[in-house]
């Protein structure tokens, strides 16, 4: 059963880690930290 | 063998050796500070400057990359066997995670490009690794190294590769894919022109292939001083051998009966592959002696027997969370075949320990001549509040005890009704674990807290 919990975490970290990607790549592009 | 259905008597609670709350505390650390490890570097490339933004399907593709290139190095830490690491989970746990996440990983690297592709078809052309720019050709260079890692690791066995190979294989290869990303990473620059920001993605890098170093060079060097020599091989019933090993130059370490340590039998400690078996000896013991009961399996398993007396072998240990620690009315104990190991650690300490806790044993085994410890199970059974159950694949004729596989039934027919408050621990050959944790999670409705597993088919 924790083999479960474990597969459960790796796709939470699956979910989360692309999640942020995408918040990373909106504040680029937002403004908020677009540079230049 | 068999017993009815008898009344047990509430247990006189055993001294608690481990607090179940920091255990799950720890897990919870655990995953927070993995995630931050991954996203934090990431994040970390907003500060100070940076260059115009390129849009958004090229900086999530970017993202994804350089989150995909963390997690890659962070395997490196999954594997060091550090025990604050592996405890909330058991080792077993911890490299089934490895293994799971490194498909994240894969898929992470392989959607870097193939994005970056569609929103910018122009990049096309740095597939071509003899025209492309050296910091395309390392990009390259990583994600086959990766693909190739995943594809021999889920293959192994169709491709015929012997676990050693593989495993020599899997760390140049691991060891490519990172050195190689982290290069394509600093060849690119885009983000990485704040020295500071370079450093930390080197850093990083360094740390995570000084943690390969520590695995494979300093732990060995200090394991190479502390040598085991072997006293003893008593062969055992159930084609079963005992390594007796006793420290040789040095005290020895103790464990918590349970647990595990990585044998090397045959070479040194750089041997490139250890091989782990559960301490089926008293944790009890004070000389530092301690036994592993290895079935013969095939392969290194089958040489176990014919190792000499008084060889150098090397142990790595103790790993592992299977440990009793938490009070319950009843401990119940439940073996297939070679699982007995850990659980004849746990009797042992417990007659040693005086401690007269109600176990339950329920054994699975083939026939009743390969009961492996069958004597010395009568004999603990005597001197503890132990109940062995026997359930026997091929019983003999006129047995009247239990038959088959250990079912939901066996449990009803030999535990108290209150399934919830026993505690579960759980060894033996994964078909069998599977089928025993669904009966106690489905069947049984016992919390996942209250059982307990670890299985060793690490790759």
């Amino acid at each position: 059963m924790r083999r479960l919990l474990a597969d459960r975490l790796v796709l939470a970290s699956a979910l989360i880690v692309v999640l942020m990607s995408a918040l990373f790549a909106l504040l680029r592009v937002t403004g908020r930290h677009a540079g230049g | 063998m068999t017993t009815g259905g008898s009344v047990w008597p509430r247990a006189v609670q055993a001294v608690r050796r481990r607090e179940p709350g920091s255990s799950q505390f720890r897990g919870t650390v655990w995953i927070v500070t993995y995630l931050l490890f991954i996203l934090a570097p990431l994040f970390a490339l907003l500060l100070g400057s940076h260059p115009p933004a390129r849009g958004f399907w090229t900086e999530f593709s970017v993202a994804l990359g350089y989150s995909g290139l963390a997690m890659m190095a962070l395997q490196f830490g999954l594997t060091a066997r550090f025990r604050y690491v592996t405890e909330p989970w058991g080792e077993d746990v911890i490299y089934h995670f490895h293994r799971q996440i490194s498909l994240v990983a894969v898929a992470l690297v392989v959607a870097h490009p193939i994005i970056l592709f569609i929103a910018r078809p122009e990049l096309l052309s740095l597939l071509n690794s003899f025209t492309a720019p050296w910091r395309a050709r390392f990009a390259a260079l990583s994600t086959y190294a990766l693909l190739a890692l995943v594809g021999t690791a889920l293959w192994r066995t169709k491709l015929r590769l012997r676990y050693e190979t593989w495993h020599l294989l899997h760390l140049v290869l691991a060891v490519v894919a990172v050195a190689a990303g982290v290069l394509h990473m600093v060849g690119w620059s885009f983000y990485l022109a704040d020295p500071w920001k370079r450093a930390l993605w080197i850093a990083l890098t360094i740390l995570s292939l000084g943690l390969l170093a520590y695995v494979r060079i300093f732990k060995p060097l200090f394991l190479l001083r502390r040598p085991y020599r072997i006293a003893e091989v008593r062969r055992e019933r159930g084609d079963t051998s005992t390594l007796v090993m006793q420290p040789d130059g040095h005290a020895g370490f103790r464990f918590r009966s349970g647990q595990f340590g990585w044998l090397t039998v045959w070479g040194s400690p750089f041997k490139i592959s250890a091989h782990p078996f559960s301490f089926s000896s008293s944790a009890a013991a004070m000389d530092g002696r301690v036994a592993m009961s290895i079935r013969n399996l095939g392969d290194f398993t089958s040489q176990i027997h014919d190792v000499p007396v008084g060889r150098r072998v090397y142990i790595d240990g103790p790993y592992g969370a299977f440990t009793m620690g938490n009070p319950a009315d009843l401990h119940v104990l439940v073996a297939g075949g070679v699982g007995i190991t850990p659980m004849m650690s746990m009797l042992r300490t417990l007659a040693d320990e005086g401690d007269k806790r109600p176990v339950l044993l329920l054994y699975g085994s083939k026939t009743w001549e390969e009961i492996t410890f069958r004597e010395e199970l009568e004999a603990l059974e005597a001197r503890l509040a132990l109940t062995v159950v026997h359930v026997l694949e091929n019983p003999p004729e006129g047995w009247t005890g239990e038959r088959g596989f250990i079912t939901a039934a066996v449990f009803k027919r030999h535990l108290p009704r209150a399934y919830a408050n026993h505690e579960y621990f759980i060894c033996g050959p994964g078909v069998m674990m599977d089928a025993i944790e669904s009966v106690l999670g489905d069947e049984l409705k016992v919390p996942l807290s209250k059982y307990h597993s670890e299985r060793y088919s690490f790759v």
